[in-house]
């Protein structure tokens, strides 16, 4: 296939999906050592800065599910990407009481071991046109124990943040303007953590859907 | 003639098969589907004629007016089953969808609820405020009369799931919009601005009201007549003049009221609407494609000149 175009995208994935295997393994990385070497109040400190760097990336897919060059359907990839960035954006840049929370922990461990693995596998696909059975089912299996222990610690923490939310007001509208616009970060915060009544079963049987759909198709092969 | 009704895995969800004489139509057909699961009752039946694997094309769905006969090969006949689910009269989900927001929106007004907002309830209410609820109350009361005495569904039904996605939409924009509209601390625009926005709404709404009309003749009270080419009024310049005028009288209602969350709402709506104006075109383009005697699909806007 030698069509240029085709070959760019292989190019294009193949940087992006590696060049976050390599800052989720670096977060994932960090974190298990200071929690040996410091303690789980300087887990947030150390990931800091690759968390955020390969967190906020992630937002390139919300444009390669519009754009259709993931097969990804859009309702699958926003309420991901949404939640991450809140959590990363929202809760724990603008409160740092939170951060010293053994929740920060299981949060990135789950999430980056969840990123290693998905973005490898996406990686070897794009690069070598190849996925290693054993990499397949980690990929399609892993969500069994990373979304409920992800998704606990990403409800757990806005839920430890709301208080602080509250008395700071931070990014707080308020009324009388002339657009007549209100925001409040803690109603907003409780909506948040309303979505995750639908969304959490909703983000985890389309998983359940397509593991049977993966790991029965290969099987077949 | 004899009809095999399979699941789409294959699988007999009829077993032995069902007997027709050659007058039964596929309505025949669903009832004694009914008779013999006593759980798929026909409007959440689908049945399908069967497509070799790996083929890429979309399923021949059996329409319930015709003959069985115009879909067998000779006496035999296999189908494909799908459960839709649960379903729900269009007419019952169109009322409450659409219930939410007309009681809702008077509870900010009426009532005291911004104290325990933390705020110290006004009990007088602005001129443009009581015209708002007024118009914004006529919209969905016109919406609810229409679904039961103009509008011809193509579809009887909808999946249950559908009532909590539309009901959630509707009753939490509602609320959105009375919550900002009714609020004692709400900054008015010009007594021009308020008139001209209202007016202007009301004739998209009336507008609205005709082409549901010429939409409404366009199918037989049977619900039969399936895709026609819609004329008349706006209709010759833009496919789906109806979402036209809808977006186009909640941009009126804004314009009066001004408030973000009002404009949130008719950005999303607007969005909604252009996604199904965009499926209505091309459908009606590959429809009436000017050949075998059908007439061509002529050159229109789809849902907002002059853009798109």
């Amino acid at each position: 296939m030698a069509n240029p175009l085709s070959t760019l995208k292989r190019i294009y994935f193949s940087v992006y999906n590696w060049a976050l295997v390599y800052g989720w393994a670096q977060v994932l990385y960090l974190a298990v050592k200071t929690i040996k070497e410091s303690g789980i109040e300087h887990v947030y400190d150390a990931v800091e800065k690759p968390l955020f760097l390969s967190q906020t990336a992630a937002i390139l897919e919300i444009a390669h599910s519009l754009t259709g060059l993931v097969r990804s359907p859009v309702s699958a990839t926003l309420p991901q990407i949404a939640s991450r960035l809140f959590l990363v954006w929202g809760i724990l840049y603008n409160i740092p009481e939170v951060r010293t929370s053994v929740i920060v922990c299981s949060l990135v461990i789950s999430w980056s071991i969840t990123e290693v693995i998905r973005y490898s596998f996406f990686g070897m696909k794009e690069l070598l046109g190849i996925t290693p059975s054993f990499l397949t089912w980690l990929r399609y299996s892993s969500f069994l124990v990373l979304y409920p222990s992800g998704i606990s610690s990403e409800v757990g923490l806005i839920y430890l943040a709301l208080p602080y939310i509250k008395s700071s007001e931070l990014f707080c509208v308020r009324m009388p303007n002339k657009w007549n616009f209100t925001f409040d970060s803690f109603y907003f915060s409780l909506l948040a953590l309303a979505a995750y009544v639908p969304g959490s079963p909703h983000m985890y049987t389309y998983m359940l859907g397509q593991r049977k759909k993966v790991l029965s198709k290969s099987k077949r092969e | 003639m004899k009809v095999l009704v399979v699941s789409r895995s294959g699988r007999e969800v009829v077993r032995g098969g069902l007997e027709f004489s050659d007058a039964a139509t596929v309505a025949h057909l669903q009832e004694a589907i009914y008779r013999k699961t006593k759980k798929f009752y026909p409007s959440r039946q689908r049945l399908t004629l069967p497509v070799q694997p790996g083929s890429k094309e979309k399923p021949i769905v059996l329409s319930g007016k015709k003959s069985i006969k115009d879909y067998a090969d000779g006496n035999n006949l296999t189908v494909v089953l799908k459960d839709l689910g649960p379903q729900v009269s269009y007419r019952t989900l169109f009322f409450f969808e659409y219930l939410g927001p007309l009681l809702i929106y008077p509870i900010f007004y009426y009532f005291p609820v911004y104290q325990y907002f933390g705020f110290k309830d006004k009990h007088e209410k602005l001129p443009v405020q009581t015209y708002a609820m007024y118009y914004w109350c006529f919209h969905y009361f016109k919406r609810i009369l229409e679904t039961f005495f103009v509008h011809r569904f193509s579809h009887a039904t909808s999946p249950i799931a559908n009532v909590f996605r539309n009901c959630a939409y509707y009753w939490t924009f509602g609320a959105y919009i009375a919550y900002h509209v009714n609020h004692p601390l709400y900054t008015p625009v010009s007594d021009l601005q308020i008139k001209i926005g209202f007016a202007f709404g009301l004739l998209c709404q009336a507008s609205n009201f005709y082409c549901h009309i010429l939409l409404k003749n366009l199918r037989s009270s049977d619900g039969s007549g399936g895709y026609q080419i819609p004329r008349g009024f706006l209709f010759n310049i833009v496919t789906c003049a109806n979402y036209t005028t809808e977006i186009y009288q909640w941009l009126g209602f804004n314009i009066a009221t001004q408030t973000v969350a009002g404009y949130v709402f008719l950005l999303v709506a607007a969005s909604i609407m252009t996604n199904w104006a965009l499926g209505k075109h091309r459908r009606l383009k590959k429809l009436f494609d000017g050949k075998d005697g059908r007439p061509k699909y002529p050159r229109r806007w789809v849902i907002l000149p002059p853009f798109l």
